[in-house]
């Protein structure tokens, strides 16, 4: 026996009242002075023993009628436990078994072994005529194996069965099952459905199953719903999403993670502790609460102390559901990019010195570059290979070995960034530095002299930028206006060229390039038309400069491209963009198990799946890199809201569902009807009784 | 008629004041002589005394015993009426206006009063337990006062011994006589009114007037009530609704076998609830004598 609302049972003590009321309500009766006692006492004895039984009887009526009221409130239900009702006549029978997430719920016992014992239970009560099958059910539905009466492969097949981390499609799995009867000859036809009834695993609004008959007609399948959670509600609670970003603020490499936290149960959390690991290692703990149903945020906060592809993952209190206890991401934290600033035209004072807005932008709080500023003469002596960008600030040609050096540089993956001035020679810059260059120098243009009267007006401007490259996503809204705004009174133009690995993604308005950037060899060079101080433009002093500075190096660091998260779902495909050269050897899961990939046509990307288990993938690549993701569960997975038992067997049909609401290998007869029933029986007897 | 209900009369202030406001109800009801009931059949004979009326002399009786007989006649002899009251505790119980004593006393001295006003003599006999205060029949007109005063002074109290009654009736009611009962009857033992109905046996004319309070015959009871005895010490609590059947059942037949007992033994029996019109009641009672019919 159990009862929806077990709390009414505390109305029970009211069955009290009857023997309080007899015990307590001794009233002084009314005293009457009668001529006719002797036929009083005469009566009294006559019905003496009749009465006393009477009384009894109403005593008994009355306790039983109080008692039937609150149990009948509790909504009590017979449990039948070994009870699975046969169809009449043989049935093709499809065992269907619910894989998803919320099986591997655990108390003790993991749900998904309930249901496979449930399942085995339920293929040994078939007859023998009965042909079976066994159906896993997850989010990708597979194929029901053609029915069988081999009874041993069936159980043996139920042994193979694994709890996936999926969200299961009920719908779809009922649907598949009810197909696979319509090749039985046999009239009759049944669907086993062990699960949990999760909400989020059965659409109630879809139509349900229904197959089709020898001679094509519509055929009910019989349901034999087997409940494996004992009807008891399934507590939960889960991370269903994170959020990354940088937070400048903290300092260098800081980021800041917002977790989503969301309550399944129908009872409050207190302090529910949240652990911040990185790599696995614990470095921050905090604490939410969580009201029923409801939903949390947490912030935390971690300033990394290196770069690099870091594991990041939050993990709960554990639950009866550790699954989605834990959420992580793989975020690419910016490596510290060691920059040499060239400068070519210093200058004591610092606002007309070349590098000193570069110098600032790069050294400002935040930014993952550690900047080194020498003159021309100095900077030709370095050790080019010391550093991730080397930026020439308008700086004269350099000698012949030192651009040599320079090349060799690029083309070994340094990122190389150019800015024009009064010191850049066109032609000796193409002369020692063409194999670098995105596009050859042609000659300087000037829009307007910079002191001239209209020089606001007459000044170019930018008229486009190309909003998806990395180095121009943040600038939006206003921050692009500034950006486009910014005037430019003198540029270098280039020579035109149709090489296809050249990207304009920034022009004047005249058309002219203002920002190039190719790749060359393993690096990545970019050309800005324009000067870096104030003599050729105004860009220096515009809110856009210093972000974009930082931008311009990250980019020609590559640290931008790896910043891009990619997030993946377990039970879906993933798909990596792939930089140039990057040639993908395997993908593996968290366990190291290989799975299949497919790589673009064209080497951009690659995809591959279906991810089964949560948890960090690796792309290696034969360059030595590697790619890394996480994949995460579906929020709505951890979603183990029940459906009532009414509500399954009025979507299926009552006249289908054979043993609605089953507890293990049971069924469930709601008896609060029949006692609601046999209260107003007894309320009419305790009536007549009293009229007598 | 309607006037001598229970209600009018318990305005009315002692025994005689209702007794003669039943009196003229009676009388205006009557069709015929009050004196209808005198007899004038012959009883027995007399041997001549002087003194006696010669126009009673039996001459036939003369010629052939050559003695003077002279001849009495039934009329010539008063009819001797008394009036038995039971003054029993149980007789004070009314839900009404009047209690049966009270009922029992008006009727008495009612009939008293038609008795006396035809010369018969009425005597009063009030019982309460053991104790019977009796004041013998006299048809002499002052002598209805002393019934009346003897009627007015009566209380219940006591218990209802109609055995003793019985023997005591025997004793001072030497010669035929006419007896009227008052009472509810209720006494436990018994052959009580066997013994009192034995007196018709003696040539008593023997009429009963049974009287039943309202609520008596209806129980109208309904909460849990303590019942107390009017002539004992006997007490019950009981929940009146759960017994009203059996008490009904229990009363009803006590009603029958008293009505059975009573035509059995070729007595009157009048049963008066003490709620009706005692006018009727006494016009009833009389009507059915002039018919000479009995219950």
């Amino acid at each position: 026996m159990t009862f929806a609302h077990p709390w009414m049972l505390l109305g029970m003590v009211g069955a009290l009242i009857p023997v309080l009321v007899h015990l307590f309500d001794r009233r002084r009766p009314r005293q009457v002075p009668f001529a006719a006692i002797s036929f009083v006492l005469r009566s009294q004895k006559r019905t003496a023993s009749r009465l006393r039984l009477k009384r009894l009887i109403l005593y008994t009526l009355r306790t039983l009628l109080l008692l039937a009221v609150p149990v009948a409130l509790a909504r009590p239900e017979w449990v039948e436990t070994g009870v699975v009702r046969a169809a009449k006549g043989a049935a093709a029978t499809v065992i269907v078994v619910d894989t998803s997430l919320s099986m591997r719920w655990s108390a003790g016992a993991s749900l998904f072994e309930e249901a496979r014992a449930q399942a085995r239970s339920a293929a040994q009560e078939l007859s023998a005529e009965e042909p079976a099958s066994v159906l896993p059910c997850g989010h990708a539905v597979a194929s029901v194996a053609p029915l069988n009466f081999d009874r041993a492969q069936l159980i043996s097949s139920l042994s193979e069965l694994k709890p996936t981390y999926e969200l299961a499609d009920l719908n779809r799995c009922l649907d598949q099952a009810a197909a696979a009867m319509s090749e039985s000859p046999l009239a009759n036809r049944r669907i086993v459905l062990i699960s949990a009834f999760t909400q989020s695993g059965l659409r109630l609004e879809s139509p349900p199953p229904v197959s089709t008959g020898p001679k094509g007609e519509k055929i009910k399948p019989e349901i034999v719903l087997r409940d494996v959670t004992g009807g008891k509600s399934l507590d939960n609670r889960a991370i269903v999403d994170v959020r990354a970003e940088p937070a400048p603020q903290v300092g260098p490499r800081a980021w800041q993670f917002t977790w989503t936290v969301r309550n399944f149960s129908d009872t409050e959390s207190r302090d529910v502790e949240v652990v911040l690991k990185v790599e696995g290692e614990v470095v921050s703990k905090g604490f939410v609460d969580l009201s029923p149903h409801g939903t949390a945020q947490k912030v935390m906060t971690y300033q990394f102390t290196k770069g690099g592809s870091m594991l990041v993952e939050a993990q709960l209190t554990p639950d009866a559901l550790v699954e989605d206890d834990t959420r992580g991401l793989v975020v690419a934290v910016p490596k510290e990019l060691r920059a040499l600033i060239v400068n070519g035209a210093p200058s004591a004072q610092k606002f007309r010195d070349e590098a000193f807005f570069v110098d600032a932008a790069l050294a400002s709080t935040g930014s993952p570059v550690r900047a080194t500023v020498r003159d021309a003469d100095a900077a030709w002596r370095e050790a080019f290979a010391d550093y991730d960008v080397v930026l020439l600030l308008n700086v004269s040609a350099p000698p012949a070995d030192v651009a040599a050096k320079l090349v060799t540089f690029v083309q070994q993956g340094g990122g190389l960034f150019m800015s024009m001035g009064d010191r850049v020679e066109p032609d000796a810059w193409n002369a020692v530095l063409g194999p670098v260059l995105p596009r050859r120098l042609r000659v300087v243009k000037t829009a307007v002299e910079p002191g001239a009267a209209d020089a606001a007006t007459r000044a170019a401007r930018l008229q486009q930028v190309s909003p998806t490259h990395p180095v121009w996503v943040p600038f939006t809204g206003r921050a692009r206006e500034g950006l486009l705004s910014t005037r430019f009174y003198r540029y270098m133009l280039f020579e035109s060229d149709t090489t296809q690995d050249v990207e304009v993604i920034g022009a004047m308005d005249d058309g002219a390039p203002a920002f190039l950037t190719a790749r060359k060899g393993r690096g990545r060079v970019l050309a800005f038309a324009s000067s870096v101080n104030r003599d050729w433009c105004d860009a220096p002093i515009r809110t856009a400069f210093l972000p974009m500075v930082q931008r311009i190096a990250g980019s020609l660091s590559g640290t931008l491209d790896e910043r891009e998260q990619t997030r993946a779902r377990v039970g879906e495909m993933v798909s990596l963009p792939l930089d140039q050269g990057m040639v993908p050897t395997a993908l593996k899961d968290p366990n190291g198990v290989e799975l299949a990939m497919t790589r673009a046509a064209d080497g951009s990307s690659v995809s591959g799946g279906p991810l089964a288990v949560p948890g960090r993938f690796t792309v290696p690549m034969t360059n030595g890199q590697s790619l890394s993701f996480v994949a995460s569960l579906d929020p709505a997975a951890s979603d183990t809201t029940r459906f009532a038992t009414e509500e399954l067997a009025a979507w299926f049909g009552e006249e289908v569902v054979k043993s609605s609401g089953l507890t293990g290998p049971s069924a469930k007869t709601p008896v609060w009807t029949w006692l609601l029933v046999l209260g107003v029986l007894l309320f009419f007897f305790e009536g007549t009784l009293l009229r007598r | 008629m309607a006037l001598l209900d229970a209600q009018t009369l318990s305005k009315l202030k002692g025994v005689k004041l209702r007794a003669r406001a039943v009196v003229d109800g009676v009388l205006s009801g009557l069709h015929k002589s009050p004196h209808q009931g005198q007899s004038v059949e012959f009883a027995e004979h007399k041997e001549y005394a002087p003194g006696d009326e010669l126009k009673h002399l039996d001459w036939k009786a003369y010629g052939k015993f050559d003695k003077f007989y002279v001849k009495r006649f039934e009329h010539e002899t008063n009819l001797r009426a008394m009036m038995v009251v039971d003054a029993s505790g149980s007789m004070g119980y009314g839900s009404g206006a009047l209690t049966k004593l009270d009922v029992a006393k008006v009727l008495a001295a009612t009939l008293a009063h038609l008795l006396v006003r035809q010369q018969d003599a009425a005597g009063v006999s009030l019982v309460s337990g053991s104790t019977v205060r009796e004041i013998p029949p006299r048809a002499a007109a002052t002598h209805l006062q002393v019934v009346l005063d003897t009627l007015e002074s009566a209380e219940a109290k006591g218990t209802t011994d109609f055995s003793g009654l019985a023997d005591q009736l025997a004793d001072t009611l030497p010669r035929r006589a006419m007896v009227c009962l008052f009472s509810d009857f209720f006494d436990d033992r018994a052959d009580a009114l066997k013994r009192l109905l034995a007196l018709r046996a003696r040539k008593h004319d023997v009429a009963v007037f049974h009287l039943v309070d309202p609520a008596e015959l209806t129980f109208p009871f309904d909460d849990p009530t303590l019942f107390l005895s009017l002539e004992d010490e006997r007490r019950i609590e009981v929940n009146p609704r759960e017994i009203k059947q059996s008490y009904l059942e229990e009363f009803t037949r006590f009603l029958n076998e008293t009505k059975q007992a009573c035509t059995a033994a070729d007595v009157d029996y009048e049963r008066v609830r003490t709620d009706e019109p005692l006018d009727q009641v006494v016009l009833r009672f009389l009507s059915r004598r002039a018919g000479g019919g009995r219950p």
